[in-house]
């Protein structure tokens, strides 16, 4: 039987994530209002961390993220939190509203517990996923954003 | 699946920025937005009810909203700023132009009306001042039963520190009171920059206090419900409507527009 195996390679790959993945991965866009103003990696994670802390205080500023790929040109960035940080980055991102006296605002392009798959994809993984940890699938997750 | 609505936008003379407005919300995904007309009359002074504005005129050719390969459906709303009894006029002519009624009552005695007389679709809590006073089960009960919603916008949070403040607590306020059933979260926004995502407004809606779900029944499923209640202000319970077929008819007074079922019963 050991032959048969060997004669048909499966053409796909299966995962399984046995535990739940600790992370969650958003994609950002910052909008200014002078289209041509810039800013470099680090003055946009101390612009989130204030943003974090003037709406959660100290124990927001805390809170533990990182800047995984950011895109000057385009003022995208990938940042990963752990999950249970997320309500409080993402809201902290949304009531952002100024930067240095002129208006901005945080576009959330996707959020995922996994990078590099696109939003068509994930509620197939998730399924996967969720069948594969045997639980009760409730609803899909709402989060998946198209991409525009 | 319900679909995305917005249902403040203010209305601004300046027609770009209206349009920039509508613009950004379709991008973002919202497949309804309402203009709202602000009226606060003063005691003072009568003040004209504004008259909503033709959209195909305001806005032109309606933008796409992403994701769906339709245009974005424009409404028109009033928000009756009350702080006299007198300021709200049932079955005014006026109000009935607009798609959507609005009150935002500013004292208690004001809101137990909203909530358990007047024919209105939304109560807007103010989110710019610290609440004047205490939201009673009783009233925001009977509100509910009504299928009257209560709506909180966040523009004024993303404006100012302080109102951020006010924001969340009379909104956490209120969701003590109402358990989160009849919420709506809108924006209030005047610029293009202040509209956020509809998931962005869910997740923010958990900071409010509302759970996960309510939270996007929020922006969703209620405010569908809002439309829908608005349908039957405007018909008899939404079961009969009259409209003119003749030119003729212009004659006849406004009194007679209103369904039988919410006329003033002649005594």
């Amino acid at each position: 039987m050991t032959s048969v195996e060997e004669a048909e390679p499966s053409g796909f790959q299966r995962v399984v994530l046995t535990n739940a993945s600790p992370y969650q991965y958003l994609k950002i866009r910052l909008v200014l209002e002078d289209e041509r103003s810039r800013l470099s990696d680090v003055e946009l994670k101390s612009f989130i961390i204030a943003g974090l802390k003037s709406l959660h205080g100290e124990v927001g500023a805390a809170l533990n993220f990182d800047v995984l790929k950011y895109d000057e040109e385009s003022l995208t960035a990938l940042l990963r939190v752990y999950s249970r940080g997320l309500v409080k980055l993402w809201s902290s991102l949304t009531l952002q509203g100024f930067y240095q006296n002129q208006a901005c605002a945080f576009r959330v392009l996707q959020v995922s517990r996994f990078t590099g798959i696109s939003s068509l994809e994930e509620p197939l993984i998730y399924l996967l996923f969720h069948v594969t940890q045997k639980k009760r699938i409730s609803h899909f997750p709402h989060y998946c954003h198209p991409l525009p | 699946m319900s679909v995305f609505m917005d249902l403040n936008l203010l209305f601004s003379e300046d027609r770009t920025r209206l349009q920039n407005l509508v613009e950004t919300a379709a991008h973002l995904g919202f497949s309804t937005v309402a203009v709202n007309y602000v009226f606060e009359p003063s005691a003072k002074k009568k003040q004209e009810v504004p008259a909503p504005r033709p959209i195909n005129e305001l806005i032109g050719q309606l933008p796409v909203v992403q994701g769906r390969s339709r245009p974005i459906r424009v409404l028109n709303r009033l928000t009756v700023v009350m702080s006299d009894a007198s300021h709200f006029r049932p079955n005014a002519p006026e109000y009935r132009r607009f798609d959507l009624l609005a009150v935002q009552p500013t004292t208690e005695k004001l809101f137990h009306a909203a909530c358990m007389l007047h024919d209105v679709d939304i109560i807007c809590i103010s989110v710019t001042e610290k609440l004047p006073f205490f939201f009673k089960r009783a009233p925001i009960n009977g509100a509910i039963d009504r299928g009257v919603v209560f709506e909180i916008s966040y523009a004024a949070a993303i404006r100012d520190a302080t109102m951020r403040r006010y924001t969340i607590a009379n909104a956490v306020c209120l969701m003590e009171s109402c358990k989160g059933k009849n919420v709506i979260l809108a924006s209030a926004a005047e610029k293009a920059l202040e509209l956020r995502g509809p998931y962005d407004i869910i997740n923010l809606g958990q900071l409010f206090g509302l759970s996960d779900s309510d939270s996007k029944e929020s922006v969703s499923s209620t405010c569908r419900g809002v439309l829908l209640h608005a349908e039957t202000r405007k018909t008899a319970s939404g079961v009969v409507f009259t409209m003119k077929i003749q030119q003729e008819a212009l004659q006849d007074s406004a009194d007679s527009e209103a369904p039988a079922a919410k006329r003033a019963k002649a005594t």
